[in-house]
């Protein structure tokens, strides 16, 4: 039975590894409909085994056909005794087929092994990924660079915090979260950017330098890895935590709208099955639960940003009620300045304003939170793009997209930075 | 160039867009707004009936209703907005071309007694293919305060909106389509990372057309919509020269947050424009959610 097996096996390796040597693909440039019905003919002979990679349709459209080793010499004569033009696209498909096998066996090797200078930013990437490329950054800079358990979610994922500090103890401190709401792809993406820009720059640029001999930054990327998990697994537009609700068959909780700002008020549901579903009381996710037992322990941060998608917005505490907030004035100003230093990268345009004024109203939300604890500038980005793609945002957006809210990011720190409270 | 215009002009009623709708159990009612195209715009006939014309008359000079400006930042005048973003695309979207907001640059309402409220919107948009800004747009949408959701009613006029020229391109694909071998068919557009094929491209942009129908119809002030995935597409036979295509397409209410599922048929040929023939709500949970990543490397 066994040497069955084994044969079987290898009669399967031999076949699957030799099946396109000397096989050519063929480019076929026809110049009148009647050399298209030839071909059709020639489609129609199944004993040529030809597979078709762009069928002949109309005479402006090139013809592409994958041609067996066995067939290529009487393809060719009937092309060239009917005046059919082609050239050979490809030599030998089996080469190209090994070149790719390789190509993505090295890609594996290289996500799993080398380094975050050769990790890919211009791509999405999974929890894990997410999570080794973390501890690849700490053991790169670990003079910089900590990782901070800072709690668990619902179905028992570790949450982690970077930690940025140069020293000091409990320093005056900035806070970025991505990826709280789990769909919102280009925020997670986003932080993984910026996360490595700060440890690039850290002793070569003299702006990030000066903030962190001072300031501590902390970066949480994955603030909703159940969700993401969930996203990556069963539904790409997931928001939610995956938590389980009484009484009902739905799943989740909108983690920003479980913060304790205007708890139970307009601008959240009470409906499990909603999309902005409350929770049965404020903080009761650990998502959100674990952020608050630590800035309330750390005591000191200085600003907070919540960074979200999509529609292109910077937007200031509140979102529970119309009020302006008592800093009303300087938090727009900062706004302002902050979109226009974003702008100047590619052009790209933000709104800005209150929660409520801008967007919708919203209660239990992150920064009415924050802002409420005293960390007075507080704000929660909207990033690209304004609805043509929406939260499947295209990777090859991800860096513009960081860079630009980059610019932003440190606008506000240097304000936050010149204005000690 | 004066033939040129005098002869498009000309051809313009041609592309009318009534759509005709099966009327299912939360499927749209008949559009029955006329529509007239001159130079480029869009009108939509109001309809009131002579009390709200009157109404609207009084109001336009009566200081207890006067026109209030808006915050162009501010969501009032953003959903304004895209409503008529979905009413262009409709109208004068295909293939090859699709509009999105550029930027608002003025923005007023006035709220009409018994009968809703009315937003005047001057605003830019840009077509997403060729990149192309169409600077001078101006619409007004009407929101009427009723029971059921009823679609806005909207005039949209855009000064330069001829400029953008695809025809060569919507022929094109239109002939390719044609000669196919076999139906087109897509599914999961984009995929989970955000990428379109490159053929799939022009089916992504007449989902989209399609779905501001949708869209269009189904908003009100506490709506912005946009269209969040192709879940499939499939090319169904016609035996006309109009191609037809059946779609499921997500669809995101950023205000609710909300992502619906909606099924719709899909008639489009160049000189006809697109038209919506069928469409229905799918219930919460009837379709597989959208694909999560398909390659693990």
């Amino acid at each position: 039975m066994k040497g069955v097996i084994f044969f079987s096996a290898l009669l399967v390796a031999v076949f699957s590894q030799k099946i396109f040597v000397g096989d050519q693909v063929l480019r076929i440039a026809t110049k009148d409909v009647e050399q298209i019905t030839l071909l059709k003919d020639l489609e129609e002979l199944e004993h040529l085994e030809l597979d078709f990679w762009k069928g002949p349709t109309h005479p402006d459209f090139p013809t592409d056909v994958h041609v067996p080793f066995a067939s290529l010499q009487a393809v060719k004569v009937f092309l060239e005794s009917n005046n059919i033009q082609y050239s050979i696209m490809i030599e030998n498909l089996q080469s190209i087929v090994e070149e790719e096998k390789i190509q993505i066996s090295r890609s594996r090797s290289t996500e799993q092994m080398r380094n975050t200078n050769s990790f890919n930013y211009a791509s999405y990437h999974t929890l894990d990924e997410i999570y080794s490329w973390m501890d690849m950054l700490v053991s790169e800079q670990s003079n910089l660079v900590s990782k901070i358990h800072i709690g668990s979610t619902f179905e028992n994922r570790p949450i982690y915090v970077l930690k940025f500090s140069t020293g000091g103890t409990k320093r005056p401190a900035i806070w970025i979260d991505t990826g709280i709401h789990s769909r919102e792809w280009v925020t997670q993406a986003s932080g993984i950017w910026m996360a490595k820009k700060i440890a690039t720059d850290y002793g070569k640029d003299a702006f990030i330098t000066s903030i962190l001999n001072e300031m501590d930054i902390f970066i949480e990327i994955v603030t909703n890895p159940d969700g993401f998990y969930f996203t990556h697994t069963k539904n790409r537009m997931w928001r939610k935590t995956r938590s389980t609700n009484s009484g009902s068959s739905c799943v989740g909780v909108d983690p920003n709208r479980n913060w304790d700002a205007g708890f139970g008020g307009a601008g959240a549901s009470s409906n499990p099955c909603s999309e902005t579903y409350r929770g049965p009381r404020a903080n009761s996710e650990s998502e959100v639960k674990s952020i608050v037992d630590f800035v309330k322990s750390h005591g000191n941060f200085k600003a907070f940003i919540s960074i979200h998608s999509y529609s292109q917005m910077l937007l200031y505490p509140y979102g529970y009620t119309k009020t302006p907030v008592a800093d009303q004035q300087e938090l727009d100003n900062l706004a302002k300045k902050a979109i226009d230093a974003l702008s100047t990268l590619y052009g790209t345009s933000y709104r800005y304003g209150s929660i409520i004024n801008t967007i919708y109203q919203a209660s239990g939300g992150t920064i009415d939170w924050t802002y409420n604890q005293g960390i007075k500038y507080s704000y929660t980005f909207e990033l690209r793009d304004t609805g043509r793609y929406g939260f499947i945002l295209p990777a090859n957006q991800i860096i513009p997209t960081a860079q630009e809210t980059w610019l932003a990011i440190k606008t506000i720190m240097e304000h936050t930075y010149n204005n000690p409270y | 160039m004066r033939w040129t215009l005098w002869i498009v002009l000309g051809l313009f009623p041609l592309v009318d867009g009534h759509p005709t709708l099966k009327t299912d159990q939360n499927s749209l009612e008949t559009a029955d707004a006329a529509l007239n195209h001159q130079n480029g715009s869009l009108n939509s006939v109001l309809h009131l009936d002579d009390m709200e014309k009157a109404a609207l008359e009084t109001t336009r000079d009566d200081p207890a209703f006067p026109m209030k400006e808006l915050n162009t930042s501010h969501y009032p005048a953003t959903r304004a907005a895209k409503v008529a973003q979905h009413y262009l695309n409709y109208h004068h979207g295909s293939p090859s071309k699709w509009f999105m907001v550029h930027a608002i640059k003025k923005a007023s309402s006035e709220d009409i007694p018994e009968v809703g409220k009315k937003y005047h919107i001057q605003f830019s948009v840009q077509e997403q293919a060729t990149k192309e800004i169409v600077g001078n747009c101006t619409a007004e949408i009407l929101f009427r305060q009723t029971e059921v959701q009823s679609a806005p009613e909207v005039n949209c006029t855009c000064d330069d909106l001829l400029k953008i020229k695809t025809s060569d391109a919507d022929h094109a694909l239109y002939h390719h389509i044609k000669h196919q071998p076999e139906p087109m068919a897509g599914m999961d557009i984009p995929d989970s990372q955000g990428n379109i094929p490159k053929e799939m491209e022009p089916l992504w942009y007449l989902g989209g057309i399609g779905a501001s129908f949708i869209m269009w119809q189904q908003s009100n002030e506490s709506t912005l919509y946009n269209m969040a995935h192709v879940h499939s597409v499939k090319q169904l036979n016609s035996e006309n020269d109009l191609l037809a295509f059946e779609y499921v397409v997500l669809l995101h209410d950023m205000v609710s947050q909300e992502i619906i599922h909606w099924h719709m048929q899909v008639a489009w040929n160049p000189t006809q424009g697109v038209k919506v023939t069928q469409c229905h709500l799918l219930p919460k949970g009837t379709m597989k959610q959208p694909s999560a990543e398909k390659h693990k490397i």
